[in-house]
């Protein structure tokens, strides 16, 4: 059996932009490990094979062992085809049994069972057509499976599934070193620190209302305050930080100030002073001192969201903070407000006052207007900067991966670019 | 019809706020016209609405000095099919 794990290029993966600009929809994290470890976990599969957009395919093979966008991984096996935003804690279809596609309401599929002989029938032309093949010719079920549909589903579902993906791990006392005085509330089974982890004099780990797990090779210096339930991911260094609960930091980041329910994908700093609440930050984001963002609006209302710009998404939650796409970069006294999306390689020059809602990729936010700014090679080359500082390169394949992105997004861009420039010309 | 040498002085005095009887083909916008790195990226967008082009943000940032700006500009203009007085 084979999982077949698939991120189509439709307009619905960009309800999770800028974050799925640069990587398929599974590779978000929620909780302590990403969507596809856990749809794999789930359905037990190891020999995996994946599927997503043509331009993320090449910088992606660098990042995984499983076949990308290879047709051949669709011969040879019983195949278990999921869509990445299944949401695996409640997807409950067996992975063995005859041949059938779960489609939802829209008539999407959600999964298909297609077993080696079904497959020896349908066309290998394409994925795509393969699975318009599966869709034809295999029965349907109309499946109501839970997914996720919007980035702020994750932050939202952070804390819970933390508390799940912590008892799934199954892992808890101290194999790192602790350095004392210290303190550990709550009952030590709610505690994991992993070999390798440094914790400081004068640090406070709270499991009292949820566990902690703090990956190998993390360091925590002093008077940093860990609330659970928290993940600290691989050789992330939290710097006196005051670390509130529902926080997932994946790997290699850097975190000071105030964090609350937050997701950071990996690879990031949030080194100094300054609250970050209900976001998702993506990796290689530089948060300048005291960059801040509002998780809450004055009259508790539902926060909305303009992924595009123009149009606004209710959440349907009184607390969501900012989307802040790869690789973005803040300066000292950056204020976000509710809801804010800020794009991938977007930088962003602080004017005092809270920033537009949205601002797009690449595009320089300076003195208060959208701007192209010193261009595409200039944000390259600081990319490439901060990359190698943490042991990674800046490839040919990555750059071919960043051209076509802000092809994507230049319509929004210039929109953004066009609107700032009629509010220069009127000054 | 103005030129573009006097389009690109009008621009540049509006945005750096020097009077366009102080500017000189040879100047330099840092050096000599005191544009900060803010102010290029102005300056940029200003020429780009002036004359309907698009210009391309690295070619365009490493033109030093306004006589060059007038040139570049110029070209620009030629390849996307803008008419201008020389």
């Amino acid at each position: 059996m084979r999982l077949i794990l698939f991120d189509r290029g439709t307009e619905f993966r960009e309800h999770f932009f800028p974050l799925t600009l640069s990587r398929p929809l599974w590779e978000l994290r929620c909780g302590i490990t990403s969507l596809g470890e856990k749809l794999q976990a789930r359905t037990g599969i190891g020999d995996a094979a994946c599927f997503l957009p043509d331009y993320l395919a090449a910088t992606y093979r660098t990042r995984t062992k499983c076949p990308v966008n290879e047709v051949s991984a669709l011969t040879g096996d019983d195949l278990f085809l999921v869509d990445a935003r299944v949401k695996a804690d409640s997807f409950d279809v067996p992975a063995g049994g005859a041949g059938e596609v779960g489609l939802n309401e829209q008539g999407e599929i959600l999964y298909a069972r297609v077993t080696q002989a079904d497959a020896k029938k349908l066309s290998h032309d394409n994925f795509e057509a393969f699975l318009d093949a599966a869709k034809a010719n295999l029965p349907h079920v109309n499946c109501g499976l839970a997914t996720w549909n919007y980035t702020w589903d994750l932050i939202l579902a952070n804390p819970a599934q933390l508390v799940a993906d912590y008892a799934a791990a199954g892992r808890h006392g101290i194999e790192g070193a602790i350095e004392q005085p210290n303190a550990i509330r709550g009952s030590k089974k709610d505690v994991y620190v992993a070999p390798g982890v440094t914790i400081h004099p004068m640090v406070v780990i709270d499991a009292e209302h949820g566990p902690v797990y703090i990956d190998e090779g993390a360091e925590i210096h002093p008077f940093t305050r860990i609330e659970g339930p928290c993940y600290i991911g691989k050789k992330s260094i939290l710097l006196g930080a005051k670390c509130r609960e529902g926080n997932s930091i994946g790997p290699v980041c850097r975190v000071g100030g105030e964090l609350e329910e937050s997701i950071i994908q990996g690879y990031s700093n949030k080194y100094h002073d300054g609250f970050i609440g209900h976001s998702y930050v993506g990796e290689w984001v530089n948060l300048g001192a005291l960059t801040t963002n509002s998780d809450l609006k004055n009259d508790y209302s539902t926060v909305s969201v303009m992924l595009d710009g123009k149009h606004a998404i209710d959440t349907g939650s009184p607390k969501v903070g900012a989307l802040i796409g790869d690789h973005a970069k803040t300066s000292i006294g950056t204020l976000f407000n509710t809801g804010s999306c800020i794009g991938a390689m977007a930088i962003i020059m602080a004017t005092g006052k809270p920033l537009p809602k949205t601002i797009p990729s690449f595009a320089w936010f300076v003195e208060g207007l959208v701007t192209k700014g010193f261009g595409r090679s200039t944000l390259y080359e600081t990319a490439a900067m901060a990359m190698s500082r943490r042991g990674r390169q800046w490839t040919e394949a990555e750059q071919a991966m960043w051209d076509a992105i802000f092809e994507i997004t230049a319509p929004m861009r210039k929109e953004a670019i066009q609107k700032s420039r009629r509010a220069m010309m009127a000054k | 019809m103005a030129t573009v040498a006097e389009r690109v002085k009008a621009v540049t005095a509006r945005v750096l706020r020097v009077p366009p009887e102080d500017i000189r083909p040879e100047h330099s916008f840092t050096e000599d016209l005191g544009a900060e790195s803010v102010q290029s990226i102005e300056l940029v967008a200003m020429f780009e609405e002036e004359f309907g082009i698009e210009m391309d943000e690295d070619a365009a940032l490493s033109v030093e000095t306004v006589g060059a700006a007038v040139k570049f500009i110029t070209n620009v203009c030629k390849e996307q099919g803008v008419d201008v007085e020389e």
